[in-house]
Order: structure tokens, then C-alpha cells, then sequence
């Protein structure tokens, strides 16, 4: 849909004389926004939910926390990956109370109610007092969350039945897993060290944050500072790239800023021994991929937004970040690190070192952006002013929705697509096929 | 007065000298001295903050799971120097702290290594109050009457796997 009339709604103003567009901040301060879009948007989309790595074999399980239901994942007998509300079927107790492990059995405390890993309710505990035909419709096996997918072994759940597929959602941003699964002929893992940290702030601001070339000097000038001396002399690489929209609301950055990759560019202070490691992945990934592919995947950083609050960073190496909104002005931001199946302890190690610095609740530069989304969300509830804007890199004609491609990467045109996305969807909106019909019957 | 300090245990004496040590540690964190507290530290020292929930945070390296710090000198120095700049917004203006230290227990010690434990409660005020709980695991090297701190681990404590409060910004 590119843009060739003014619009306002409750959530946006775009005035295409004025290069203004612009998100009303109750998108961000009100409650009652909050639980319309939890209906509207969280409750029927794909959300994050685990790696296969997490979970990979005979009857393991974990334990996770998606919006506001906790989540049991399990591998059963036959393999199979499955997702059940952990809430026993008799009187509701929570069937797993530890966050991992692996069972055969699952029973709960309460009545001794077991469950085999695929869900199916093996027996009561104290047999008797029951009609034998009660459960011969299995009504009492753990339910199940209406859709579990993955996408390159990442697996997503979706609260509602009747939505398009994971893959028609991904749509293009598809893709941006698939490369992820180029970075090793092995395969990837998580690694352990979950990081979990509450922001008193709207998750939105996390979309917005994770995806802001424009943030990255004023905020992030003593991580800057830190990374100039980590450098040892080598000189500074501007910051050159694109961002992109990727349709569905997904947005995608790309740099070739030399921040170090343990695949496969290697950085001064990571010394002499990780140096000939990474030369031979570089080697590796050409060998595999051909020159130019082999190159893209060693050098290019890539930071992808995946409608409505996952994102995942391919830089200093590969997260997996998503939120659990509590309230409007209340989230908590989850990273998961990757890296490549029986890599090098060095490399890993580097890996390691890289992840530390930038991201995460104890690195040079999250809390600074934790800092931000507090002080926004602060703002917010002063209250007397409206809009924030995004205009940024804004044009009339510009396609928001989909398909435009940005070379300034601190432009915000991923920003844009995102509440174009928002828009649409709570206003109750046709999908963006129906829109762009409608559009060009305009143009006629 | 030297008689009675004269019969105490060695343990205890060297207890009350880690404590008097860590006392002035944490006094110089909750001045925001931290050159000062950089001082206290060998050149090859470390400071780590360990994942929350791991199984194994006593001994688990850095170089295999994901820590919320882990600072080898250089980076220590490093995170020194930003924590001391405005642009470190997190800390500008600078939070009040207070770390309190109890529950000191000396596991180990020979003539040039104290290894000992406590337990601390660290408060962080900013927009509200934030409270770190947990286990610090010191390894100390004498240094002449005085000792340097070649490794701070830092383990907390608690029932969920997120952070309260958001980050760990000062040095805990």
C-alpha cells in the first residue's frame, strides 16, 4: 500500500504534505488499548515460543511463560514436539512445576492425575468411583495450544485456530530464518544462560528500541567509546546498510558495521589463536555456500522484526529476543543466545565475550536502552501530548506496508510498517492483498 | 588487648580481616568511587555476575554459558570508565546504593590466598526502590597488611528466572 492520501485514526496521523507520520501515544499509556490488542492481536498471532535445541529428546520438557499462559512443552515417545496448557485436566492444578526436566510420566501433585508426554491421561492415581466410559472421547488429556509450527527449527504458537499459517505470516521474513540456518552445516543450539529481565515499560517500545539505527549514537556513545578501544587502532566503519519492510507488519535492518562475528570476522581484541578459527569457518562457509553467499553470511548483521514481538539479532551473534507483556507499562524481555553445533570452545568463547558487551541486563549498552524505554513510558503518563513521531525517511508514495526499502538505516520506515501492521488490525481492517485492491481501484 | 585478639583462631582473625576489606569495598561502590574500587583489584583479576537459574553457578566458566557479566580486566576497566561518563544514561544521574554484606564465611586460606564467601543485599534506588539478593564468592590475594581481589563472582538468588529489576547497571 504506498501511501497517496492523508489518513488519521485512533492510532496514527499522516499528513503527506508534512512528511508527518505519526503514533498516538495512548498506543502505549492505556490500559484499556492494552487488553483490546491482546484480543485483537497477541491472542491470534505466532508467537515465540523455543529452539528444538531446548528441547531435543525422548520426553524432555520445559516449562514457558507465553502472554499470560504458561506454556508446557514436551518431546513425547514418538518424538513429536508438542505444546499444552500446564494445567492439569481434574482441578486445575499446574501440572509441571519445575522449569525443565525430563519424565516420562508427568503427574500432578494434587490427585496424582498422570500424563504421558504426549498428553494422553494414563491414569487417576486411585482408581474407582468413575464411570468407565468418561473419558473413552479422551476429554481429559492436557489440552493442547490451538497451533504449534516452526520455521528452521524455531517453534511459534498461536492462541487461535483460525489464523493464516506460521509460513503465510512469516510471509518474506521467512527467509530471514532460513539464513540463520546457513551459519553452520550443524545445525544451532541455545546456549545455556537465559537472560530475563522486567522493563517498566509498553513491549512495543522493545519492537521499536531493537530495530533504531537513529538511537545508536546518542544512546549507546559509551558503548561506542568501548567498542573504538576494543578495536585496538583498526579504524571505524561507518554505518552503512538498508532497513527494510518485509510485509505483515516484519521489518528487517541490515549493516555491514564490523562489529566481529564468530561467523566468520574476526576482531583485533579477540587475539591471534580465535583469528585462525575463524579464517578456516570463513573457508568453510565459501566452500559450502560459493564466494558471494559465503561472504553475505560472514560479514552482514542483520536484525529482524517479527510481527508482533519477536525479534532476532544476526550480529555479535544470534539472539532471540521476545517479551511477555504484563501490562501496558510492564513487560518482561527474554534473550536466548545462539551458536553453531559442536563449535570451537574458542570460537564459542568469543562468542561469548561479544554477547556480553553489548547486549543483555549487565552489557555496555542495554540498560541504556532499558533507561530509555522507562523514561518514554514515564513520559507517556505525564499525559497533555499526543503523538510521538516516526517520520523519519517519510515520502508520500512511500509502500509501508510492504516492500520498501530504506538505505539509511537510521531512517524508521521498519517502524512505520510495524503500526501500519497495528493499525490495520485493531481498527478491524482488511489484510494488506484486500487493501492493495482497493487502492488501485482508487488509482483507476 | 593483643593477648585477647592473640587467642582468637586464626580463621576468625583472618574473618575479620576479609570483613574489614569487604566493608571498605562496598563502601567505596555505594560512594561511586570507582577508581578506587578498581584499585582493589589484581591486574589479572574478574568480575562476574553468573546466569540466573543456572545449575552450576559456583563453578561454571564464562566461556561457556550466556553470564550477565563477565569482565576480565579489561573490560572491567572498560565498564569502569563508562559508568563514569554521563552518556552511560542508565547511571545518570547516578543511583543510590547501599551493598550490605553478612554471613562472611573464609572456605579456604593459605599464606597468599583467601577464599571466602557472603551472602549480600543490595539495594539500588532510582524512580523506586530495586533489591539484589545473593551470594558473592570472593577470591582474595594478600598484598603486604592488605589483599587485591582476583576474582568477584556474584550469584543471586531468586524463585523466578527474570530480573526484577530490569538490569544490573551498578556493580554489584
Amino acid at each position: 500500500m504506498a501511501w497517496s492520501e492523508n489518513y488519521r485514526s485512533r492510532f496514527l496521523d499522516v499528513d503527506l504534505d508534512k512528511g508527518r507520520f505519526r503514533v498516538s501515544r495512548t498506543a502505549f499509556s492505556d490500559p484499556a488499548v492494552f487488553q483490546e490488542e491482546k484480543e485483537k492481536i497477541l491472542y491470534r498471532s505466532w508467537l515465540y515460543l523455543g529452539h528444538e535445541s531446548e528441547f531435543p529428546n525422548r520426553n524432555d520438557f520445559l516449562v514457558r511463560q507465553v502472554l499470560d499462559a504458561e506454556i508446557l512443552v514436551t518431546r513425547d515417545s514418538q518424538l513429536r514436539v508438542n505444546a499444552f496448557y500446564n494445567t492439569c485436566g481434574h482441578r486445575g492444578a499446574l501440572l509441571c512445576r519445575e522449569r525443565a526436566g525430563n519424565k516420562a510420566l508427568l503427574t500432578c501433585p494434587y490427585h496424582a492425575w498422570t500424563y504421558r508426554t504426549d498428553g494422553s491421561l494414563l491414569t487417576r492415581g486411585k482408581v474407582g468411583g468413575y464411570c468407565k466410559e468418561m473419558d473413552d472421547d479422551r476429554a481429559y488429556d492436557l489440552k493442547p495450544v490451538p497451533q504449534l509450527a516452526q520455521r528452521g527449527g524455531f517453534y511459534f504458537v498461536n492462541f487461535s485456530a483460525d489464523t493464516p499459517t506460521l509460513d503465510e505470516h512469516l510471509g518474506k521474513a521467512g527467509e530471514w530464518i532460513d539464513t540463520l540456518l546457513e551459519h553452520s552445516a550443524e545445525g544451532l543450539e541455545v546456549i545455556s544462560g537465559l537472560q530475563e529481565y522486567q522493563i517498566r515499560a509498553n513491549y512495543k517500545l522493545m519492537c521499536e528500541n531493537s530495530m533504531d539505527g537513529y538511537h545508536l549514537v546518542p544512546t549507546h556513545g559509551s558503548y561506542l567509546d568501548y567498542q573504538r578501544h576494543m578495536l585496538k587502532g583498526m579504524e571505524v566503519p561507518s554505518l552503512g546498510g538498508h532497513v527494510i519492510a518485509l510485509g505483515n507488519g516484519h521489518s528487517g535492518l541490515q549493516s555491514n558495521l564490523a562489529v566481529g562475528r564468530p561467523i566468520a570476522q574476526w576482531m583485533p581484541s579477540w587475539g591471534e589463536p580465535a583469528r585462525t578459527l575463524i579464517e578456516q569457518k570463513k573457508e568453510e562457509l565459501v566452500g559450502r555456500l560459493g564466494q558471494e553467499r559465503g561472504e553475505f553470511i560472514a560479514n552482514t548483521n542483520r536484525i529482524f522484526c517479527l510481527f508482533p514481538l519477536t525479534l532476532i539479532l544476526d550480529s555479535q551473534s544470534i539472539q532471540v529476543r521476545t517479551m511477555v507483556p504484563i501490562a501496558h507499562d510492564r513487560m518482561i524481555s527474554r534473550i536466548w543466545l545462539f551458536g553453531a553445533v559442536n563449535e570451537d570452545p574458542e570460537i564459542r568463547r568469543v562468542r561469548l565475550e561479544g554477547a556480553l558487551s553489548f547486549l543483555g541486563p549487565g552489557g555496555f549498552a542495554t540498560p541504556d536502552d532499558v533507561e530509555m524505554l522507562e523514561i518514554s513510558q514515564r513520559g507517556y503518563a505525564i499525559g497533555g501530548v499526543e503523538w510521538n513521531d516516526i517520520s523519519k525517511g517519510f515520502h508520500a508514495g512511500e509502500d509501508t506496508a510492504d516492500g520498501e526499502l530504506d538505505q539509511h538505516i537510521d531512517n524508521e520506515i521498519q517502524m512505520r510498517t510495524y503500526w501500519v501492521e497495528y493499525d490495520r488490525i485493531m481498527n478491524d481492517g482488511p489484510s494488506h492483498d484486500a487493501q492493495n485492491v482497493r487502492v488501485t481501484e482508487a488509482a483507476l | 588487648m593483643s593477648a585477647v585478639v592473640q587467642e582468637l583462631p586464626r580463621r576468625l582473625i583472618t574473618r575479620l580481616t576479609v570483613e574489614d576489606f569487604l566493608y571498605r569495598e562496598a563502601a567505596l561502590l555505594d560512594a561511586w568511587k570507582l577508581d578506587e574500587w578498581l584499585a582493589l583489584f589484581d591486574l589479572e583479576g574478574s568480575y562476574e555476575v553468573t546466569p540466573v537459574g543456572i545449575k552450576d553457578p559456583e563453578t561454571v566458566s564464562r566461556a561457556v554459558a550466556y553470564f550477565l557479566v563477565g569482565d576480565d580486566y579489561e573490560r572491567l576497566q572498560q565498564r569502569i570508565v563508562r559508568l563514569q561518563k554521563p552518556s552511560a544514561h542508565v547511571e545518570w544521574p547516578r543511583s543510590e546504593t547501599r551493598h550490605c554484606y553478612t554471613n562472611v564465611i573464609v572456605e579456604d586460606e593459605n599464606d597468599t590466598d583467601v577464599r571466602l564467601r557472603c551472602n549480600f543485599i543490595t539495594r539500588r534506588m532510582k524512580r523506586g526502590v530495586t533489591e539484589y539478593c545473593g551470594t558473592n564468592l570472593f577470591h582474595l590475594v594478600r598484598a603486604g597488611d592488605d589483599f587485591k581481589i582476583k576474582a568477584k563472582r556474584v550469584i543471586l538468588a531468586q524463585d523466578v528466572p527474570y530480573l526484577h529489576q530490569g538490569t544490573v547497571s551498578m556493580i554489584l
